[in-house]
C-alpha cells in the first residue's frame, strides 16, 4: 500500500450502503465509539477509506434508528465518557446480507471490467 | 417526537461530538503533537461541528415541531431588529385584511346571508301591487291563494309591528311581529322551550288559555331571566294579553334583516285589538321537487281568479288593487329594506376596499423587496457558513409567516371597530339597527390568504435569489458596490401601481366628498336649526276622536308656555323621515290637471311659522279650522301652480280623489313655499296639507318645536306628557339636523369612508415612495460622494433622487386618470349635483398625490444632499 496519500484525490465517495457495511463490519469486532470505528476503517483500509464525521455520524444514528446497532454510554480509555456502538442481533443478519450482496456486486462488477476472464 | 426527547438527544450529541474531538486531539498529542496544533488539526479533520450536527439531526427523521419553533424564533428575532419595517408591514396588513373583512361581513349580514332555517333556498316571497311595485297582499287574496295555491307547502304571513310592553304599569317599547299559524311550521324551526305558534292559534280568541306568543331567546334571557317557568304567564302589549307558550331559538332573527322580533303574536291577536287585519308580507315554501319557474307558471294561472275574487268592490283603491299582479321572488335571504338602500353603496366600499387591498399588499412588496438589499449580506455570510438555500427560504418564510399572523390577528380586531362604525353611519336614530355582525370568515381568509402570499413569496426572494450572487466575492467588496446597480424588476412595477390606484381612490372620493357637502346645504325649505321632533303614539290609549284631539291641544299649550320654547306645533309626516303619504286630487275650479301623486301631511296651527316655511299667501291653520267646520287645506307652491296655474289658488276648492264624506272638497286658504319631505335630492313634489283637528283619527301624530335650548324643549316635552297623558311611553326625540343627516345617511357613509379609504392609500403609497428612495440614498451613497466631490450643486442632487420618483408619477398618473374616469361612470348615480367628469375633481387629486409624492420624496433627496462625500467614498 503506498504510504503517502493525498487527502483530496483518494477520498472515495462511499454510497450509503457502502458505508453502513463497513460500519457493521467494523462493529462485529466489539463494541466501539464513532471516533475507533472511523479510526478502524481507515487503519483497515489502508488509509484510503476516510470517513468524515459528516457521513459517519448520520450513518450511526440511521443504523441506531433501524435497530441493527445499539448505543451505550460508557467511560473510554482515557477516562472519558463516550457513546459505545455495538451489533444487535438484527444488525448481524443485516451484516451477513449485506456483505453477499457486496460479493454480488462485485462479481459483477468483475464480469464487465474484465469480460476475457469468465 | 416529543420535545423533551429532543433536548436530551441535543445534549447528547453534543457530548458524542465533542468526546470525538478530544479523543482526536488526544491522539494526535500522544503522537508527540503540540497540543495546540492537535487541537487545530482534530478540528480541521473534524469539520463543521455545526453542519455535522444538522446532518445528523436529519437522520433522526422529520422534526417538524422542533424547526418549526426554531424557525420561529429566529423569524421573530429578525423583526424585532427592524422595528419600524415590522410595524409597518402589521399596519399595513391589518388595514387590508380589517377592512375588507368589516366590509364584506356587513354585505353578508345585510344581503347574502341565509335565513337560519332548514334549507333556505326553498324559501320565496310573494307580492302584490300595481305593475312596477311590490307590496303585501290584503288578508282575504292571502286566504284565497292560500286556498288555491298548489306549488308550496304552505304560505305564512309575517308582519313586524313594534309594539309597546306593559309590565306593572311601566312600558317600555318592544319589538314585535304578527305572524300566522302557519309561519313556524313552513319554516321549519324548532322551539328552544315550549313551543311555538301553529295552526290552532289562528282561531279567533286563540285557545282557553287566550291567545299564545311566543318571545325570542334573546328576549327571554334579558327580560325573564331564562326562567323556564315563563311558560304560561301573561303578556300585555299594546293593551291585549296572550300567554307565552315557548321560546324562539337564537339562531332565528326573524324574516327581516334589522329587525329583531322579541314577541311574536298571532295574527289573531292583532285582530281581537283592532278588529281588522293588517296586510300580510307573505312567505311560502316551495314543495320538494317543485322548482321556482314552475311555482311562478302555477301562480300566475291562479293569480287572475285570486285577485279578482279577493279584492272587496267598496275598498278604497280598487282600482289600483284589480290591476296589480301576483309575482315571486327568492326569499332564501328574507326581507332586507336595509339591504335595498344601501346596498348599492356597500358594493362601492366593497370595490374602494378591494382596492385598497392590492395597494397594501403592492406596498407590503415594497417594503419586503426593498429591504431584500439589505438582508442580502446576512444571508451570504450564513450561506457561507454552510446554512443551504432551502433552509434559508424555509427561515425566511416562517418570518413572513409570523408577520403575516400578527398582521391577521390585529386585522381582526380592526374589522370589529370598523363593523360597528358602518353600522353606527346605517343606524337612523329611530330604529336601532340589529345586525348578526360575525367577521365573515370567507372574506377574513381570502384576504389573509392573499396578504400572506404576498408576504411570503416577497420575503422569500432574497433567498432565492442567492444562486445569482457570487458569496466570495461579496463578502470581499462589499455588499454595497456589487448590488448598486441591481434594482427589483418588480418594485420598479408596483409603484405606478399604487400611484395609480391612489388617484383613483382620491377621486372618488373627493367625488362622494362634494355630493355630500352639496346635501348638506341644500335648502329643505324649511328651517333645520334648532328644530325638535317629537313622536308620541295615543294609539294605544283609550282616547278617541274629540278626546284625543283634546290631548293634543293640551300638549301644544304646555309646549308653548314652557319656557324656551319659542313656537310649537303638531305635525304627522316628518320632513325627511322616510314616511310618506301619496293621495289623489284633482281641482275644482279651473281646468288643471288632476294627479295620483300628491303628497300629504296633516299639521297643526302655527306649524309654518314653526317650522319656517315661509307662507306666500293667505293665513296659517288656526284653532277655529275644526272638524264640523269648513274643510281647508294648504297648498304648497308647486300644487297650487299645478291646479290653479297662473291663478291665485286662494279661495279655490280641490276634491280629493277618493269619494270619502269625511273630506270632501276643502278650500285653499293658503299658498306656501315648497318644502322637501321625502328627500333632499329630489325637488320638492307637490304638498297638500291638512289641519289635523279636521281628522282626527289619524295616528303617529308628532310635535314640532323650535328653540335655542334642545334640552328645555325636551324637558317642556316631558312634562307636559307626563300631566297630560302619563301612561303614553316616551319616545326618543330627534332634532332636524340629526334627521337631516340621517336622511342623506347613505350619502354620508360613503363619502366618510372613502375619504378615510382614499387617505390610507394616500399614506400607504407614500411610505412605499419613502421607502423606495431611502433604499436608493443608502445604495448610491458613493456615486452621491462621488458627483458632490466633483461639484454636483444641491439642486442636481436633488433631481437626481427626484428623477426616480417623477417616472413613477409619470407612468403611475395618467394610468390613474385613466381609471378615475372610467370608474367614474358607475358611480354617477350616487353622485349629486356633480358631474363625475368635473376636470377640477382630478386636477385637485392629482395634485393631492403630488403633494404626497413630492412629501415623501423629500425626506430621502434632502439626505442625498447632505451626503458627505469624503465619508461616502471612504465608506467603500
Amino acid at each position: 500500500m503506498p504510504e503517502k496519500k493525498e487527502r483530496y484525490q483518494n477520498r472515495i465517495e462511499l454510497l450509503q450502503g457502502t458505508l453502513d457495511l463497513l460500519i457493521l463490519q467494523t462493529l462485529q469486532w466489539g463494541p466501539q465509539h464513532g471516533y475507533g470505528i472511523s479510526v478502524a476503517i481507515r487503519n483497515r483500509s489502508g488509509e484510503i477509506l476516510q470517513v468524515d464525521t459528516g457521513s459517519l455520524y448520520p450513518a450511526l444514528h440511521r443504523l441506531e434508528k433501524q435497530k441493527w446497532i445499539k448505543a451505550e454510554w460508557k467511560v473510554s480509555e482515557n477516562k472519558q465518557r463516550a457513546k459505545y456502538y455495538q451489533l444487535t442481533a438484527a444488525g448481524k443478519k443485516q451484516l451477513s446480507r449485506e456483505r453477499s450482496k457486496w460479493s454480488q456486486l462485485s462479481d459483477a462488477m468483475a464480469g464487465v471490467l474484465n469480460p476475457e476472464q469468465m | 417526537m416529543s420535545f423533551w426527547r429532543r433536548k436530551t438527544r441535543e445534549a447528547e450529541l453534543d457530548e458524542e461530538l465533542r468526546a470525538h474531538l478530544s479523543m482526536s486531539v488526544e491522539t494526535r498529542v500522544a503522537r508527540g503533537a503540540d497540543r495546540k496544533e492537535a487541537e487545530h488539526a482534530a478540528r480541521r479533520e473534524f469539520g463543521n461541528v455545526g453542519l455535522v450536527k444538522e446532518v445528523t439531526r436529519d437522520a433522526w427523521g422529520r422534526r417538524w415541531l422542533g424547526d418549526l419553533i426554531d424557525d420561529a424564533r429566529y423569524g421573530l428575532r429578525m423583526l424585532r431588529k427592524n422595528p419600524g419595517f415590522t410595524a409597518v408591514a402589521i399596519l399595513t396588513l391589518a388595514l387590508g385584511i380589517g377592512s375588507n373583512t368589516a366590509v364584506f361581513s356587513l354585505i353578508d349580514a345585510l344581503l347574502l346571508r341565509s335565513l337560519a332555517v332548514p334549507s333556505p333556498r326553498e324559501l320565496v316571497h310573494i307580492s302584490f301591487g300595481p305593475p312596477g311595485t311590490k307590496g303585501p297582499l290584503p288578508g282575504p287574496m292571502f286566504d284565497r291563494l292560500r286556498e288555491r295555491q298548489s306549488a308550496f307547502t304552505d304560505l305564512f304571513a309575517w308582519t313586524n309591528a313594534p309594539m309597546v310592553l306593559t309590565e306593572k304599569g311601566a312600558a317600555r317599547p318592544v319589538t314585535g311581529a304578527y305572524a300566522t299559524g302557519s309561519a313556524f311550521p313552513t319554516l321549519k324551526l324548532k322551539p328552544r322551550l315550549g313551543r311555538l305558534l301553529n295552526w290552532q292559534d289562528d282561531e279567533a280568541g286563540g285557545s282557553s288559555n287566550g291567545i299564545a306568543a311566543v318571545i325570542s331567546e334573546a328576549f327571554w334571557i334579558e327580560h325573564f331571566g331564562g326562567d323556564p317557568g315563563v311558560l304560561g304567564q301573561p303578556i300585555t302589549v299594546d293593551g291585549g294579553t296572550a300567554t307565552i307558550v315557548g321560546v324562539v331559538p337564537r339562531s332565528f332573527n326573524g324574516i327581516t334583516v334589522d329587525y329583531a322580533p322579541q314577541v311574536v303574536l298571532p295574527f289573531a291577536f292583532d285582530v281581537a285589538l283592532h278588529g281588522k287585519s293588517s296586510w300580510f308580507h307573505t312567505m311560502g315554501r316551495l314543495k320538494p321537487g317543485v322548482g321556482f319557474e314552475q311555482a311562478k307558471a302555477n301562480l300566475s294561472t291562479i293569480a287572475g281568479e285570486v285577485v279578482k275574487e279577493s279584492v272587496p268592490s267598496n275598498y278604497q283603491r280598487a282600482d289600483d288593487l284589480r290591476n296589480g299582479i301576483l309575482s315571486l321572488a327568492p326569499g332564501r335571504s328574507g326581507n332586507s329594506p336595509l339591504g335595498e338602500t344601501y346596498g348599492r353603496e356597500l358594493w362601492t366600499l366593497q370595490a374602494l376596499v378591494g382596492l385598497l387591498m392590492i395597494i397594501c399588499c403592492a406596498n407590503l412588496a415594497t417594503l419586503e423587496l426593498s429591504r431584500t438589499l439589505n438582508r442580502q449580506h446576512e444571508l451570504v455570510v450564513r450561506s457561507a457558513l454552510g446554512a443551504g438555500r432551502g433552509r434559508l427560504v424555509r427561515q425566511l418564510v416562517a418570518e413572513s409567516a409570523i408577520l403575516a399572523f400578527a398582521g391577521a390577528a390585529a386585522g381582526i380586531v380592526l374589522s370589529q371597530w370598523m363593523s360597528a362604525l358602518l353600522v353606527r353611519y346605517i343606524e337612523q336614530s329611530d330604529f336601532p339597527v340589529f345586525l348578526d355582525l360575525r367577521p365573515n370568515a370567507a372574506s377574513f381568509a381570502a384576504t389573509t390568504a392573499l396578504a400572506t402570499l404576498t408576504v411570503i413569496l416577497t420575503g422569500a426572494l432574497p433567498a432565492l435569489h442567492l444562486t445569482h450572487v457570487h458569496t466570495e466575492e461579496m463578502l470581499r467588496s462589499g455588499v454595497q458596490r456589487s448590488i448598486a446597480r441591481k434594482r427589483h424588476p418588480l418594485t420598479a412595477s408596483l409603484l405606478p401601481v399604487q400611484v395609480a390606484l391612489s388617484l383613483l381612490l382620491a377621486s372618488l372620493a373627493l367625488l362622494f366628498a362634494i355630493s355630500r357637502g352639496k346635501l348638506l346645504h341644500v335648502d329643505p325649505g324649511f328651517r333645520v336649526k334648532d328644530i325638535t321632533l317629537f313622536g308620541v303614539d295615543f294609539e294605544r290609549g283609550p282616547e278617541k276622536g274629540e278626546a284625543r284631539l283634546d290631548l293634543y291641544r293640551r300638549m301644544l299649550g304646555a309646549l308653548r308656555q314652557a319656557p324656551g320654547v319659542e313656537a310649537a306645533s303638531v305635525i304627522a309626516v316628518r320632513p325627511l323621515g322616510e314616511g310618506g303619504m301619496d293621495e289623489s286630487a284633482g281641482p275644482v275650479e279651473g281646468n288643471g290637471p288632476a294627479t295620483k301623486h300628491l303628497f300629504e301631511n296633516l299639521v297643526g296651527p302655527e306649524y309654518f311659522a314653526t317650522a319656517g316655511t315661509e307662507v306666500l299667501a293667505g293665513r296659517e291653520f288656526s284653532q277655529f279650522d275644526r272638524f264640523g267646520r269648513t274643510p281647508v287645506c294648504i297648498l304648497n307652491q308647486a300644487a297650487a301652480s299645478f291646479f290653479f296655474p297662473r291663478q291665485n289658488a286662494i279661495g279655490k276648492h280641490v276634491r280629493p280623489g277618493e269619494p270619502n264624506a269625511a273630506r270632501d272638497t276643502c278650500e285653499v286658504i293658503a299658498v306656501v313655499a315648497d318644502a322637501k319631505y321625502l328627500s333632499l335630492r329630489e325637488p320638492a313634489s307637490p304638498t297638500i296639507y291638512y289641519p289635523y283637528e279636521q281628522l282626527p283619527n289619524f295616528n303617529w301624530v308628532g310635535f314640532i318645536t323650535r328653540s335655542h335650548d334642545t334640552s328645555a324643549a325636551v324637558a317642556a316635552f316631558k312634562n307636559g306628557l307626563r300631566r297630560v297623558a302619563p301612561e303614553t311611553p316616551l319616545l326618543p326625540p330627534i332634532t332636524m339636523q340629526r334627521q337631516l343627516e340621517d336622511s342623506i345617511g347613505k350619502e354620508r357613509m360613503t363619502a366618510a369612508l372613502s375619504l378615510f379609504f382614499g387617505g390610507l392609500a394616500l399614506l400607504l403609497t407614500s411610505i412605499g415612495l419613502y421607502g423606495l428612495q431611502s433604499q436608493r440614498v443608502v445604495q448610491r451613497t458613493a456615486e452621491i460622494g462621488l458627483r458632490i466631490a466633483l461639484g454636483a450643486q444641491q439642486k442636481d442632487m436633488l433631481w437626481f433622487i427626484l428623477r426616480e420618483a417623477t417616472a413613477v408619477f409619470a407612468i403611475g398618473l395618467p394610468i390613474g386618470l385613466a381609471l378615475a374616469f372610467a370608474a367614474s361612470h358607475f358611480i354617477g348615480a350616487q353622485l349629486y349635483e356633480i358631474s363625475p367628469h368635473d376636470p377640477r375633481i382630478y386636477f385637485a387629486a392629482v395634485m393631492t398625490l403630488l403633494g404626497a409624492g413630492f412629501l415623501a420624496s423629500s425626506i430621502p433627496a434632502r439626505r442625498a444632499t447632505n451626503v458627505d462625500p469624503m465619508v461616502a467614498l471612504r465608506y467603500e
